[in-house]
């Protein structure tokens, strides 16, 4: 993998120009329908079963008013099922149907997320992360470190994480990328940002007491801005200049959490 | 089941350790491995069987223990075949 | 009640009863309420957090202290107050609803509740220990492991250690529950007719028996990561080598592979007692029966099974296959189905109905409507690409609230169902339902808000500002949930002396047994022998009972006595297994004339004492320290010491003369016990196997033999152990014979030439143990020990986990030989027979054992 990333050390910068659906996208998509459909189906389930236990509360009349038409059950009897059972295998049906097509149509929208854009034509922008205790380093294709995530514009974006230490997971939440940092693996996922600015990337397992504050920048420049940053990092070894050490980020830790009015054991 | 017969189930036991020794100072694990592995694993699955069967008596008590005693079976191999297929 | 015939247990006024009981109802009633002191503990700490979330960044417990609460707020309320709590009731009712008169093994029950109450103790000690464990009540690796906890970490191990302590308690409690559910129903009850309660216990701990074996081997591994250095979850050594060249890369994922195993069916396994609770309490108070009663159980039937291949869902960022992806995103749509249906089918036992909300009506309706919810997000989650994004967040947090929480609400449902049952008194009315007003506001205005704030990230205290409100919102519910409970604690407390005492029956239409008894019932629960045959509930008197056995002669042999014991406790409490196995191989004690079944027994307090101290003791040998040593051996002298005493107590646990029991008619209880004993012991093994299977292909199967095995490791000393097994157990076999034809001498023998072996077995091992130590070859220039890498610690620490079950074994066969010596067993084989299951099965792992870790 390594060896492969080193082969991008003088990549040219391919634009798709913003037609790549960003994940961001899919998510929002069907995030949306699930929400409408869920608070739909939610509603009507629930008021259906309030409908049930008020319809046929006791009134305290003390007489059954369907002491002609049902059976009530007596102490001591056998257990039994009761009548009506044809409605529950209706009601199921419909709620079968919805889960699963719902499932299924999230599945094709999932392979996408799996593959990524084809990457035959959008030659992606390779980027290792490595998460450690309480930061992150990025690492890119010719070999320089930092532990902002810089990235151009309307460039798809192709992330192998892993840890140096415990457990980790990697998140851009407005981007809509996650994927967990395990130490002694590697995992994939891709974004593709369409609009600069800086978003905040954060860790979303818990790995010691600098966990709240595992955060940091990801920052999204246009393309050209982005090339002229590179091209400066080319000369840098991985040692490079911007990398914070451990210790380093351990005291930016404990001089956070003091603002904060804490101190992190 | 008589002394005998568990007398000839000990003995095909027996037999059937050695062979898997056999197996490997033959320089099978070496040459074929995966052959050696599948034949090794499926001797001691033979004997296993042999010793719930018969000394453990499950051929003569009501299937229902043996189904218990699968269902553990199939929850460990669930555990160890899924998992080690997930990471392949 | 009266007390002249409690048969040596001191009235329910003396403390002692409390110590001594083995009665289920009386440890019923145990659980219930060590089970809501961790629900305030654990509630306590949720609203300590809370409160510091009421602002992003405020800082009231400090970091690491924030972490601990999380953590500990976790696995308090999932381990020590939701499933106790809801076993304080299967205690209590089960054996009521099927028509027994206790449990099959009542001192085991007695000891799983004293075990389940110290490992709580410890728990509440791992606080004052430095720090308390702080990874998270997932605990993922290689977070909980001594190389990333601050300071000496002891507290982390007493944590491990209480939760081992708690899975030994389960898994005696599963065998008991399913010995005593197959073999001691009231005749005419086939297992489909017993009450939806009983049945969701039933399935639950089925799920137990299997899923907290899984949980007991991470568990163990993690203790021995702990105490005795080996490196599972470490994917490298000394912390400086790069992820890619590490030497364990499977570390993270195995501990996430066993957590989650155990942890899906834990879901259901918490969630089915509430269900079952739900059912009962809405047939009772709408006046119908369970509409479509059979698919409902066939439903539960379907969640059991498919709960153990689910637990992939999990972990679907972590990098697996997208075709595994692709199976368990099925079986994980697959398992919300039939829960569709069982909510539908209580939403239609209320048509046509005599709905009266009475305050258990209220939670269960309360907890349909939450549950409801709960499922509905989780449809969501179902969605894999839903999934990843709400992976780590807020979305988690509050689904698995609507829906554990909801199971909590049916629960307290059901505390207020059976509390006029349990104590012969009604509760306050208006006081329960402003109790469940109250608290359903609580628990919407806490859990609610958390979807809008979704994007939170799990277990932090920083947030972004514009999600305060909500954060806000959440912690000012909780004050309210918390509050709640005052009033059900005043109101249940109170009621005790103001309450109108109740009959046997307070709710019209209550059907199931424990209704037909006095509240509460008394100590042997039935005015005679209860029976279904003619289709309805009746008590058989003694003369139809003699009538019925002598006409069915088979039946009859079942009224032989026994006495409890039964099978073991799980291998974490190595001793206690010990014992409690050799307990089993006590034959009855032969008693002239009529018995009466016994109650009391101190001994379950004793061991679960010494296990305590000793487990205690445990989480700091590391350190050397003197105090520690010193607790670990007076626990283990204490622990064993106790199991000696217990097993030779007389205690008398007859079983019935008449009895349902389908499919296991033939298998006396004893065997029963020990046979689902073993299939637990099936998946520990079985998950010790597939962790060694796990690393090793993570690592690169074929390199590892050549890279992390010394040549020096050779297959002789593996045959000769699995020769040496193979004949002992032909000579336990040979004993059994022997034992049959009454020949006193040859059943000796056999049994010394078992022991003999056994002993040969171990003297073997440790003589290669003590060779691969102290190797000094190129390669491993500083012997081959548990440190080592990662082979050296499967190898070791999966035989000596053999071994110790070897010597477990051992300890009962030498005290099987001296009672043969004395004459025992002659012309009645059974307990060489249960003795020989358990040799056998330990024989049958060798046989994998041996072949993975020798040759292949």
């Amino acid at each position: 993998m390594a060896v492969s990333l080193i082969t991008y050390a003088t990549v040219v910068f391919p634009l798709h120009g913003g037609d790549v659906r960003a994940p961001s996208a899919v998510f929002d998509q069907i995030f949306e329908v699930f929400l409408l459909l869920g608070t739909a189906v939610g509603v009507v389930v629930v008021a259906y079963t309030m409908y049930h236990a008020l319809k046929y509360r006791d009134d305290g009349a003390g007489t059954d008013p369907y002491a002609d038409k049902v059976e009530r059950p007596e102490m001591g009897e056998m257990p039994t099922g009761g009548a009506g059972g044809r409605k529950v295998f209706y009601s199921f049906s419909i709620s079968a149907i919805i889960v699963v097509s719902l499932i299924a149509w999230t599945y094709s929208q999932l392979l996408y997320i799996e593959q990524g854009p084809d990457l035959a034509q959008e030659e992606a922008l390779e980027i290792d992360v490595e998460g450690y205790r309480f930061g992150w380093d990025f690492v890119y294709p010719n070999g320089h470190t930092t532990n902002t995530l810089y990235v151009p514009q309307d460039r798809v974006v192709r992330l192998q994480v892993t840890a140096t230490d415990v457990f980790h997971n990697f998140g851009i939440p407005e981007l809509r990328v996650k994927t967990d940092a395990v130490p002694g693996q590697y995992t994939s996922a891709w974004f593709t940002a369409n609009e600069t600015g800086t978003y905040a990337a954060k860790c979303y397992e818990l790995c010691g007491s600098g966990h709240s504050l595992m955060t940091t920048d990801v920052v999204v420049m246009p393309q050209d801005e982005y090339e002229e940053w590179y091209a400066e990092t080319n000369e840098t070894d991985a040692g490079g200049n911007e990398t914070a050490t451990a210790a380093e980020t351990d005291q930016r830790i404990t001089a956070e959490a003091t603002a904060l009015g804490g101190a992190p054991a | 089941m008589d002394w005998k017969g568990y007398t000839v189930i000990y003995v095909v036991l027996f037999a059937f350790a050695t062979a898997q020794a056999v197996v490997e100072f033959a320089g099978l694990v070496d040459s074929a491995y995966w052959a050696a592995f599948a034949l090794i694993m499926v001797l001691s699955v033979i004997k296993a069987v042999g010793v719930a069967a018969y000394y453990q008596h499950l051929r003569w008590e009501p299937r229902a223990v043996t189904y218990l005693v699968l269902g553990g079976t199939v929850a460990a191999l669930a555990l160890t075949g899924a998992a080690a297929y997930s990471i392949l | 009640m009266s007390q002249e015939h409690e048969h040596g247990l001191p009235p329910k006024s003396s403390v002692s009863r409390w110590f001594l009981t083995t009665n289920h109802k009386d440890i019923g009633v145990l659980y219930l309420i060590t089970a809501l002191f961790f629900l305030v503990f654990g509630g306590v700490l949720a609203l300590l957090f809370r409160l510091e979330l009421i602002s992003s960044g405020a800082d009231l417990l400090g970091s690491m202290g924030y972490n601990q609460a999380v953590s500990t707020h976790g696995l308090l309320m999932v381990f020590w107050f939701i499933s106790p709590f809801a076993f304080g009731f299967a205690n209590y009712i089960v054996p009521l609803q099927i028509g027994a008169d206790d449990l099959a093994f009542p001192r085991l029950n007695a000891l799983s509740y004293w075990l389940y109450l110290f490992s709580g103790i410890l728990m509440g000690v791992s606080f004052f220990q430095g720090t308390t464990f702080a990874g998270g009540w997932t605990m993922y690796a290689p977070l909980n492991t001594p190389a990333y906890i601050p300071g000496e970490g002891l507290g982390a191990t007493s944590v491990v250690l209480a939760l081992i302590m708690f899975t030994a308690a389960v898994t005696l409690g599963s065998v008991n529950f399913l010995t005593t559910m197959y073999r001691m129903r009231a005749e005419g009850l086939r297992m489909r007719d017993i009450p939806i309660f009983s049945l969701s216990i039933n399935l639950t701990v089925w799920m137990m028996l299997f899923a907290f074996a899984a949980l007991l081997a991470a568990l163990m591994i993690l203790a021995s990561d702990h105490i005795l250095g080996t490196t599972y979850f470490q994917y490298s050594i000394d912390g400086t080598t790069m992820a890619t060249d590490a030497d364990n890369p499977g570390a993270s994922l195995l501990w996430a592979h066993l957590f989650w195993f155990f942890g899906h069916p834990e879901v259901y396994i918490v969630f089915f007692p509430a269900l079952g609770v739900m059912a009962e309490c809405f047939q009772t108070f709408t006046g119908r029966r369970l509409v479509g009663r059979k698919w409902f159980i066939i439903s539960m039937v379907l969640v059991a099974l498919q709960s153990f291949v689910v637990w992939m869902h999990h972990m679907f960022l972590t990098g697996i296959n997208l075709p595994i992806k692709t199976i368990f995103m099925a079986t994980t749509i697959g398992i919300s189905l039939p829960f569709d249906l069982m909510v539908f089918s209580l939403i239609y036992t209320m048509a046509k109905g005599r709905v009266r909300f009475t305050t258990p009506f209220l939670f269960s309706l309360g907890a349909l409507i939450l549950f409801i919810i709960g499922g509905i997000t989780g449809v969501f989650l179902g969605a894999i690409v839903l999934d990843y994004q709400f992976r780590g967040t807020y979305w988690v947090v509050a689904h698995f609230h609507y829906v554990m929480v909801a199971g909590a609400t049916a629960l307290f449902g059901g505390l207020y169902y059976w509390y006029p049952k349990i104590t012969g008194k009604m509760y306050n009315e208006t006081l329960g339902k402003i109790q469940f007003g109250v608290y359903f506001l609580g628990f919407n205005l806490l859990y609610f808000p958390m979807f809008i704030a979704w994007e939170t990230p799990r277990r932090v205290f920083v947030y972004p500002d514009g999600l305060q409100i909500w954060h806000s919102m959440a912690t000012a519910g909780g004050f309210i949930l918390g509050a709640s409970f005052l009033i059900m604690f005043y109101n249940l407390f109170m009621s005790l002396w103001r309450g109108e005492d109740v009959g046997p029956n307070p709710w019209e239409y209550a059907t199931s047994a424990e209704w037909a008894v006095s509240s509460p019932p008394p100590l042997e629960n039935f005015p005679g022998v209860p029976s279904y045959a003619t289709g309805k509930l009746e008590f058989l008197d003694d003369e139809t009972v003699t009538e019925r056995t002598e006409r069915a002669p088979g039946a009859a042999a079942h009224g032989h006595a026994a006495t409890d014991g039964g099978t073991a406790t799980d291998g974490g409490a190595v001793t206690a297994r010990a014992a409690a196995t050799a307990t089993a191989m006590e034959p009855a004690h032969e008693t002239a004339g009529e018995e009466h079944a016994s109650h009391a027994s101190f001994w379950p307090f004793l061991v679960s004492l010494g296990g305590f101290i000793a487990f205690l003791g445990l989480s700091g040998v590391r350190t050397g320290s003197v105090f520690y040593l010193s607790l670990a051996a007076v626990g283990g002298v204490a622990t064993f010491g106790s199991l000696v005493g217990m097993t030779r107590e007389p205690f008398h646990a007859p079983e019935m003369a008449i009895a349902e029991r389908w499919p296991f008619e033939r298998v006396e209880k004893m065997k029963l016990g020990m046979w689902t004993f073993l299939a637990s012991d099936i998946v520990l093994f079985g998950a010790f196997i597939g962790s060694y299977a796990f690393v090793r292909v993570a690592y690169g199967w074929t390199a590892w033999h050549h890279d992390l095995i010394p040549a020096e490791h050779v297959t002789m000393p593996g045959l000769i152990n699995t020769y040496l097994l193979l004949t002992s157990s032909f000579l336990v076999v040979l004993a059994m014979v022997a034992a049959e034809r009454e020949s006193k001498r040859g059943t000796v023998a056999a049994l010394v030439g078992t022991f003999a072996l056994g002993v040969g077995f171990l003297i073997n091992k440790g003589l290669e143990w003590q060779h691969l130590f102290h190797i000094s070859t190129e390669a491993f220039p500083n012997g081959w020990g548990l440190s080592t890498n990662i082979a050296s610690s499967t190898f070791y620490l999966t035989t000596g986990l053999h071994g110790a079950h070897v010597t477990i074994g051992l300890i009962i066969c030498a005290y099987m030989t001296i009672r043969a010596w004395n004459g025992a067993y002659q012309g009645d084989d059974r307990a060489i027979e249960y003795f020989g299951l358990y040799w056998h099965f330990v024989d049958i792992v060798w046989l994998f054992l041996f072949p993975l870790f020798y040759i292949l």
